[in-house]
């Protein structure tokens, strides 16, 4: 059979590739964790790939604001073979700090289909300080983004320190009307937080979590899905076990809502390309 | 040529920076500011065109969405300027991956005279501000004399083209290395030099180096080498080698210990030996799972049938005590550095944190190198950035105040790693040096950074120490190096692999040379900072983020290759040998030649009296306190206490889910805000077996006794482990011991002998606890002199020390994670019961401390009840039964019972005569807040409350009350049948979050 084969970059300081390659294994893909040297250097062309995944962590340890240097690096050696890999119709998310790498390559948001323009940026939390919690996302029914195809809210934790996603009014106008706007923080009932800390942990305005270009095939947030890739991640698990055997019901291994996240990209890849 | 980039948030945007100043300023000082801005400045030292800096200004430096940036200074206004940088030689973490981004989109290399450095400066705007409060401000707020340098401007001293004017922080020694003879006439001679060099060399030692260099065959053949003394090269290795801090020299000690009261008299011989190797050797004749202790950098035990666990704990006290956030980064990414180096090499995948810190709000005369306020920020800083950086998930931390942590703080930082068992064949835990191997040095390189940290560390703080031995970690820099060495590692390219921490190369070539019996070290090629550095201080240098690696000459190229792609510094800079001798040159000349076992030549052991003073001899008794009245505000009291009270701030800024195998998180409960009782993590993502761990620290009750402080300590970390799900087939453990002086000396330290005896007491503890829940002590260090002298109010220095102190954590492997289980109740209608029994032992307790009390009747550990209690719960969460379940901890049933409540956000109805108690005549007070051990609370189900009972049948297991949602408050019944306490949830949460609450 024909595999799905996923690229998720490592090195530098990126440090989420592990559990990002087993969520791609359980959605059914064929992770290759790549460092990014190797694509510079030619190694590793990133053609022979389908999904393109910059993972959480601390690219050159963040130190000159958060993914920029390898926005920085990218852009200048395989830029081209970004957009390439872009106009082939294939994928690339971006978590956390690859989030923040996407943002500042300009691949997202991508309005009008111009993907090397900074529009949005990702800045200090509001709180001032990191912060680990696990938020409740509402998912946009109209958004064009693959990944989040069928999904309607999702728990997944965030953990970072610059999370606040901003762009002057006109960009968030029209992320707005593309249905560019994916997940948006939200408070437990699933409604968007309204920008209350810390159902929004870090003042994002419109309590923005994760954005996608307009193809819906780019797509970039703050929390981490692959975090969410066993029952037990889930910080209710115990409680809602309990509940479940008060009604008599066993508490299996379902697959997680992270899982199934990447699963619409296997899917969607599945179905245009095999 | 040097060009300057500021660059700024827009005014549009929130400074989050700027804002955290205004509001400590205001809160810290009382000194008042209307607004302030952040400017980040890069000094760039280079001969870059205009056009290229242009281009990295605008491609790297500047967020067109969020920044503005300039070539010249930003026109920003202000009443006050305060320019902070750091001081030359001190890392630059910043300033390196801008040398980074810049070569790689100019695709050039910047030359040794090129450099970037960073630094900062503060725009303060407020008609009232006066330049000594600004001054206040840079000094006691935003900068660390040891690490930095500031300069205020006021309006008019601003020059609007020159600004700051900033100069490279760039070190320019201006010296030729050398080594130097040292002369050994006398005894006395080479104590002088000690003392001049700082070289720390114990005076017992000193006949014996002398006589070793005085030997005609040893003399004879350092001629044929052309060396005569020793030189200082040599006489620096003997130091580290022999520094309390690598050779354990208290604990390998002799110790005459003494009681005053049964006139017991023994001498103990080593108390490693006795105390910690025996036990542990006798527990892995028995134990399959462990599989390497007490040799390597850290302990190993099995996890399961393809890969073992690795573990060690460290303290990095000295260093944080003076420049807290370089202390405790350096040791958050040093430890990380021992499960790198350990075995073949491990992958990290989980950390902890323990801080000690004095009273945070202290405002009395004693003045200590940084406030303990700021000098929590700082660690709490500085172990965030390590482990964030890292990649490790930091899944368990503690946070402890005590006036006695004022004398030097302590911070502990403890690591965890997974290794297949197998690496290409070959036992992984397994590693040697063979003749004809070659000696890498990978990672960062060596600069005057960090000389002398171990015989910093093996003193006690006073106005002298060097702060030389401060330094930044850099877990950018090690995350590379762990990618890559991992990498090497499984296409088995090393043979050894160990760290280079405390005492540097000597520490780490010297011990690996052993192995091999000898070697020879080339100086000139270890690749440096800067020029300049003598021989020993290459040879000595702690300069961070460094392993030593041997490998088979044949791998090189690979090795290499793989260093290369994985952006990693690796050095070939010497060759292990058979010679038997340490052979180290410099430019072709030799500066060092001794033989490889001269450690072994006959150096004396350390000797201490040690004389136990039983509490009741020092005047200990039970203090008189009637029945309080007023348990509701008893009870909210006890909840607000610094030691109680959430400190969910500080778990908050440590990523405890990277690598995606959490299970139990450090915080629990319908809020996910109450201390879980220990973290549970899946390292093997493909499984479900999970690794349990907890900490625990009581330094309170060696008040009283430290070898019960010791049993109570390990028996909670027992507990904790229990209670979410461990097992007692697996139980693993690394002590950590902060001792403060225990060394006699009348005039100085007048109470080293009863210090001396509480360590012998509490040695004695250890092993104990150790055999009788079988635990093996997997890893373990000391840290020694936790005292400090502070000056007081008239210029006088008073000698603070820090409790002793024992941070004890466990690992117990959990087969199957669905099993784990959280403190929080979850079902209306469910059972209450608290296992274990209470006794009247409130000594030492949070309860007394509430009273400024000690008391007498401290808490003692019945292992052998503890043990089959403790079976009985593990059996029950195996079955399932319990729904939820806690170990009782510091502040006794009251605190602990409040905790579940606020935890499950349901009400708690508890009768305090059915609690398992050891009199019938406890009081309320006693029955709530006595510290006993081996207790837990759980919650059972209505369908599972036959089977449990018929299983803790015989067992002191008592229902005590039950889980209610017709309210959310606790409601305890006293012994006589009075409602004592009745409070909502919201009272509760409103008393645990006071004193912290409103940090985020």
């Amino acid at each position: 059979m024909t595999q799905v084969k996923a690229l998720i970059l490592t090195g530098f300081g990126l440090n989420c590739d592990h559990e990002t390659a087993l969520a791609f294994e359980l959605a059914g893909a064929r992770p290759y964790r790549v460092h990014i040297n190797s694509l510079v250097d030619g190694t590793v062309n990133l053609a022979d790939f389908h999904i393109l995944a910059f993972g959480g962590g601390f690219s050159w340890g963040d130190d000159h604001g958060a993914g920029v240097i390898q926005a920085v690096k990218l852009k200048n050696h395989i830029g081209k073979d970004l957009l390439g890999f872009v106009d082939a119709g294939k994928l690339i998310i971006g978590i956390c700090n690859g989030f923040q790498a996407l943002v500042n390559t300009g691949l997202l948001p991508g309005l009008d289909k111009d993907y090397t323009r900074r529009s949005v940026a990702i800045t200090y939390n509001d709180c001032g300080n990191f912060r680990d919690q696990w938020v409740h996302l509402t998912a946009n029914s109209e958004s064009p983004c693959v990944f989040t195809k069928g999904m309607e809210k999702a728990d997944f934790p965030v953990r970072h320190g610059e999370g606040k996603f901003i762009a002057e009014p006109d960009v968030l106008t029209a992320l707005q009307a593309n249905g560019q706007v994916v997940f948006q923080y939200a408070d437990a009932t699933g409604s968007p937080a309204g920008g209350a800390f810390p159902f929004n942990p870090n003042g994002s305005l419109h309590d923005i979590a994760g954005i996608c270009d307009p193809t819906g095939n780019i797509f970039g947030l703050m929390p981490h899905p692959e975090a969410y890739n066993h029952v037990t991640n889930h910080p209710d698990w115990p409680r809602r076990k309990q509940q479940l055997k008060g009604e008599g019901q066993a508490f299996g291994e379902q697959e997680t809502i992270g899982i199934r996240l990447f699963q619409n990209g296997v899917d969607h890849i599945r179905e245009r390309f095999f | 040529m040097t060009a300057c980039i500021e660059i700024a948030l827009k005014q549009s945007l929130g400074d989050a920076e700027a804002s955290s100043l205004v509001k400590k300023a205001d809160s810290y000082f009382k000194i008042h500011i209307e607004s302030a801005r952040t400017i980040h400045m890069l000094t760039i030292e280079s001969d870059l065109k205009t056009q290229d800096l242009e281009r990295i200004r605008q491609e790297i430096f500047t967020n067109p969405v969020t920044q503005v940036s300039s070539l010249s200074p930003l026109k920003i206004d202000f009443h006050w300027c305060i320019w902070i940088g750091l001081r030359p030689g001190v890392k630059d973490n910043p300033g390196a991956t801008a040398i980074e981004a810049v070569e790689d989109l100019l695709g050039r290399s910047f030359g040794p005279d090129e450099g970037i450095y960073t630094s900062k400066r503060y725009c303060l705007s407020g008609e009232s501000l006066t330049r000594s409060q600004v001054e206040t401000l840079a000094k006691e707020l935003l900068s660390n004399p040891i690490i930095q340098q500031f300069k205020i401007f006021s309006k008019s001293d601003w020059h609007p083209e020159t600004g700051a004017n900033v100069k490279p922080a760039r070190v320019i020694l201006d010296h030729t290395p050398c080594f130097d003879f040292i002369d050994i006439d006398s005894d006395q001679t080479l104590a002088r030099i000690s003392d001049q060099r700082n070289l720390a060399l114990n005076p017992r030692d000193i006949p014996v180096i002398r006589q070793y260099f005085l030997d005609p065959e040893v003399a004879a053949q350092r001629q044929a080498v052309g060396l005569s003394g020793p030189t200082d090269v040599e006489l620096e290795y003997i130091s580290q080698a022999r520094s309390d801090h690598c050779n354990h020299n208290t604990f390998n000690g002799i110790f005459r210990y003494t009681d005053i009261l049964t006139r017991e008299e023994t001498i103990e011989h080593s108390l490693f030996k006795t105390y910690i190797q025996q036990p542990t050797l006798a527990l892995k004749e028995k134990k399959d799972w462990v599989v390497s202790v007490l040799w390597d950098n850290a302990g190993v035990g099995a996890f399961d049938e393809h890969n073992n666990y690795v573990i060690t704990g460290e303290t990095h006290n000295s260093p944080s005590n003076m420049e807290a956030y370089g202390g405790a980064i350096t040791g958050i990414v040093g430890v990380y550095r021992d499960p790198m180096g350990t075995g073949l090499g491990s992958k990290l995948f989980m950390g902890s944190f323990g801080f000690c810190v004095g009273d945070v709000n202290y405002d009395g005369p004693l003045k200590p190198p940084l406030h303990p306020r700021r000098l929590l920020n700082g660690v709490i800083e500085g172990v965030r950035d390590g482990g964030n950086k890292s990649g490790v998930p930091t899944t368990f931390g503690q946070t402890l105040f005590d006036p006695g942590y004022m004398g030097k703080s302590l911070v502990f930082v403890t690591a965890l790693g997974i290794m297949p068992k197998q690496v290409k064949g070959r036992p992984s835990h397994e590693k040697k040096t063979s003749p004809g191997d070659l000696i890498i040095m990978s990672g960062g390189r060596v600069g005057k950074d960090g000389i002398h940290g171990v015989t910093a560390s093996s003193e006690s703080y006073s106005e002298n120490t060097p702060a030389g031995h401060v330094q930044i970690g850099d877990p950018y820099t090690q995350k590379k190096m762990h990618d890559f060495l991992l990498e090497c590692r499984d296409e088995g390219l090393i043979r050894f692999i160990t760290d280079n921490g405390g005492g540097g190369l000597s520490s780490s070539i010297g011990e690996s040379a052993m192995i091999s019996n000898g070697c020879v070290v080339y100086l000139d090629k270890v690749p440096l900072k800067y020029p300049g550095l003598d021989m020993w201080e290459i040879w000595v240098s702690e300069s961070q983020e460094r392993m030593t690696i041997a490998i088979d000459p044949k791998d090189l190229d690979r090795f290499m290759s793989l260093s290369r792609q994985h952006a990693v510094e690796s050095t070939v800079i010497g060759e292990y040998t058979d010679t038997g001798k340490l052979h180290i040159t410099f430019q072709g000349k030799t500066c060092a030649y001794v033989d490889m076992d001269l450690l072994d030549k006959g150096f004396p052991a350390w000797e201490f009296d040690a004389v136990w003073l039983p509490p009741a001899v020092r005047g200990l008794t039970e203090p008189v306190i009637r029945k309080p009245e007023d348990f509701n505000g008893l009870m909210t009291a006890m909840l607000a206490r610094p030691n109680i009270c959430s400190k969910e701030w500080i778990l908050r800024q440590y990523d405890h889910e990277v690598q995606g195998g959490s299970v139990i998180k450090p915080l629990v409960g319908v809020n996910r805000n109450i201390p879980s009782d220990a973290s549970v993590t899946r390292p093997v993502l493909t499984g479900n077996k999970g690794l349990a761990f907890s900490q625990t620290l009581l330094p309170w009750y060696s008040k009283i006794d430290a070898y019960h402080m010791m049993t109570c300590t390990i028996d909670e970390a027992v507990r904790r482990l229990i209670a979410v799900g461990g097992s007692m087939d697996h139980l693993g453990g690394v002590d950590n011991f902060c001792w403060p002086d225990i060394g006699y000396d009348e005039k100085t330290n007048p109470d080293g002998r009863f210090k001396a005896a509480q360590l012998v007491r509490a040695c004695r503890a250890l092993k104990d606890a150790c055999m009788a829940y079988e635990i093996p002590l997997l890893s373990g260090k000391d840290s020694m002199y936790v005292d400090g002298h502070l000056e007081g109010a008239f210029g006088e220095r008073i000698k603070v020390s820090a409790l002793e102190t024992v941070q004890f954590s466990a690992t117990s492997v959990v087969e199957d994670i669905l099993h784990c289980q959280t403190l929080e109740p979850k079902s209306a209608g469910d059972f209450v019961y608290v296992a274990g029994i209470t006794a009247d032992e409130l000594g030492g307790s949070e309860y007394y401390d509430l009273f400024g009390k000690i008391g007498a009747n401290v808490p003692q550990v019945n292992f052998g009840a503890n043990r089959v209690l403790y079976r009985a719960v593990e059996k029950a969460m195996d079955l399932e039964m319990p729904a939820s379940c806690h170990a009782v901890g510091r502040g006794g049933l009251g605190v602990h019972l409040a905790l579940m409540t606020m935890a499950g956000r349901l009400g708690m109805e508890i009768d305090l005569s059915q609690v398992p108690a050891a009199a019938k005549t406890l009081s309320d007070d006693a029955l709530l807040f006595s510290e006993s051990a081996g207790r837990l609370i759980l919650t059972v189900p209505p369908d599972r409350k036959p089977v449990f009972d018929k299983l803790a049948k015989g067992l002191p297991f008592r229902c005590v009350g039950g889980v209610t949602d017709a309210h959310d408050r606790l409601k305890i019944t006293g012994v006589r049948n009075d409602i004592i306490v009745d409070l909502p949830c919201a009272d509760l949460d409103k008393a645990f979050n006071k004193l912290f609450g409103e940090m985020i």
